[in-house]
């Protein structure tokens, strides 16, 4: 018999066994369009997987998230359209810039929770995104900045860079499963534990001593990390830099992916970016009016899956394993409660 | 000086209509504990209507009953449908009013199409106030609101409903218990709310423009209205919502819009971190 943990192992290593497919099965099997399709996911499941650091596991719900998507993004951009900078570099600058700007908003806004939070976030979020909408020389407000893309790797002659749409893929996979795997280290460390005390009791975890201005903080600048990384690749991704992506609809898509997922789960952002991702590929094939759909499901979802669509499976799973407890086991439990 | 009284005046009534919308998100708020981010889309729904009675009438001024009645039962439809299911859990009304949001944008982008379209003054003219000439229909759209405001804090505290309304808020076991049907006072509540937001619809069409985005701009503002005014505070919210709009007004008459837009946003800020609990704590009860 296969236990509850066996199935979500051997499940997590056939998804992974197939996104490194990707680049040769789906062209294969559907047309080459759906490997970007696919690239898509994965980059925007980071910007929910930030949602999901600070709102399933520090319990803070913020509506901001699209400010440090749109700094990785405009880091990028800047870096290599006015400075001429490389690859790598400018990687650093967009990531570095959001991390940066997460930690100055954050110490304003983790004084703050639940509403409050939710608001000054984006209240902030705003702020940039008129700013940048202003700033027309730096940023080139709705038109965004557009530039061609250094080569990634380049050793003598030979040179890897996004122009090979392979490469392009797997170099976005590689970047996103580090971030999920740094996440997953992250959740069952001291610190993701003393994340989730927080969570779950904010005056408990003071008086155990965890100092929850500072945690927060750190989740705060951790989740500006993961969206800023996000951000800079979809810089990569698409060459070009807009305002649009600042504004806070790109914030609350985040938190609808997140919490349709399932918060507070690992895997949860990177389902639910991809229900909504791929309905929308394929009902704008189709309809025009696509929008109609995906507002539909996400009301589905949290009608039918309150915890979500991991939330679902984790329930499923629960009743496989009860079914297979032996029945004398089971009536010997029943009473002794 | 007169751009500063013109945009100030502008700031004042465009303030007292969006008073009006805040006030249904507030009572929503409040009551159900539904963050309801389709609430710009439901001010939306208003302008769409006042322009479609005026299409099909030819009379502007039906479209004040009409708006706001169908906003009642639209909003009785969605409760019923959409947020009694998630049991008023304020994650899931985040997702469930996003997806009402963009059902009901697409639904008008596809009836109404995907132009925006503008709307007569119905009053023409202007009157002379303090040394300019003002547009009259922005007098007449303040006393509207003036008036639909006072209606509503008449309505909390004089009518059974209203005080049902306010006893659930403030603890809904003992109001059952009393037997206040609390499920219908949530239904007419989420209604009220879209009512409301309707019938600023209706006052603002003729200000601003009929488009199935125009309730993106609005949303931010009436939250930031909700929260500055003191959560659960409903004449903070109005007042909140109608400094902050006059504000914005006579920032307006020194800098360009944007410019006013991020200097009300970082005032905002600041009354958030040094006074969350609200503006106006400590000045009602």
């Amino acid at each position: 018999m296969i236990s509850p943990a066996t199935i979500e192992r051997l499940l997590v290593a056939a998804l992974a066994a197939f996104l490194l497919s990707v680049p040769w099965s789906i062209p294969a099997l559907i047309n080459s369009f759906w490997v970007s399709v696919i690239a898509e996911i994965l980059i925007w499941s980071l910007l929910a997987a930030s949602v999901n650091l600070l709102f399933g596991y520090v319990g803070l719900l913020s509506f901001g998230q699209a400010l440090y998507f749109g700094f990785g993004m405009y880091g990028v951009a800047i870096a290599i359209s006015d400075f001429g900078w490389s690859f790598w570099p400018a990687f650093a600058l967009g990531i570095v810039a959001a991390v940066a700007m997460a930690v100055a908003t954050g110490i304003f806004a983790v004084r703050l929770t639940w509403h409050y939070f939710a608001i000054i976030t984006v209240v902030f979020s705003l702020i940039f995104y008129f700013l940048a909408l202003t700033n027309k020389w730096l940023t080139g407000g709705d038109d965004g900045v557009n530039f061609t893309l250094p080569a990634t790797f380049s050793i003598g002659a030979a040179q890897w860079s996004f122009t090979d749409p392979a490469f392009q893929y797997l170099f976005i996979l590689a970047i996103v499963l580090l971030c999920f795997w740094l996440m997953h280290r992250l959740v069952n460390s001291p610190l993701g534990h003393a994340f989730l005390a927080i969570r779950n009791n904010e005056v408990r975890a003071s008086l155990i001593g965890l100092n929850v201005y500072l945690l927060r903080l750190i989740a705060f600048a951790l989740a500006g990390f993961l969206a800023g990384v996000s951000g800079a690749l979809f810089a990569f991704f698409g060459r070009y830099a807009s305002a649009t992506y600042m504004f806070y609809h790109v914030s609350g898509e985040a938190v609808v992916w997140a919490i349709v997922g399932g918060a507070g789960t690992l895997f949860g952002p990177l389902i639910g970016t991809a229900i909504f991702i791929v309905v929308r590929e394929i009902v704008s094939s189709h309809w025009e009016h696509h929008s109609l759909v995906v507002g539909a499901v996400a009301i589905l979802v949290v009608i039918f899956a309150p915890r979500g669509v991991m939330g679902l499976w984790r329930d499923w799973l629960a009743r496989l394993a009860d079914r297979r407890v032996p029945a004398s086991v089971e009536a010997k439990l029943r009473t002794e409660s | 000086m007169d751009k500063l009284l013109l945009l100030g005046m502008n700031g004042l009534i465009w303030g007292l209509i969006i008073a009006l919308i805040a006030l249904g998100l507030a009572v929503i708020f409040g009551l159900l504990d539904i963050i309801n981010l389709a609430h710009g889309d439901f001010f939306m729904v208003g302008t769409v209507l006042a322009w479609a009675t005026l299409q099909w009438t030819g009379n502007f001024w039906l479209g004040f009953l009409i708006a706001p009645l169908i906003g009642l039962l639209l909003g009785a439809l969605i409760q019923r449908v959409v947020i009694q299911p998630i049991q008023n859990v304020a994650a899931l009304s985040i997702v469930a009013t996003f997806g009402l949001s963009l059902m009901l944008q697409e639904s008008v982008r596809i009836t109404f199409g995907p132009t925006p379209r503008r709307i007569l003054p119905p009053i023409q003219g202007t009157i002379p106030l303090f040394g300019i000439e003002y547009e009259l229909y922005r007098i007449f759209a303040a006393l509207v609101a003036i008036t639909a405001l006072a209606a509503f804090f008449l309505f909390l505290h004089r009518t059974r409903l209203g005080t049902w309304m306010r006893a659930v808020r403030h603890d809904r076991d003992t109001a059952i218990a009393m037997g206040i049907p609390a499920h219908r006072v949530y239904l007419l509540t989420f209604a009220i709310g879209f009512a409301l937001a309707a019938l600023g619809g209706v006052v603002a069409a003729p200000i601003t423009t009929v488009d199935f985005r125009g309730g993106v701009d609005i949303l931010p503002f009436c939250f930031m209205a909700v929260i500055i005014g003191g959560l659960g505070n409903l004449p903070g919210t109005a007042a909140a919502a109608i400094l902050l709009s006059f504000l914005e007004g006579i920032i307006q008459s020194v800098a360009d819009p944007t410019v006013a837009r991020i200097a009300s946003l970082v005032l905002m800020s600041a009354v958030l971190l040094l006074r969350p609990q609200g503006l106006f704590k400590g000045f009602t009860r």
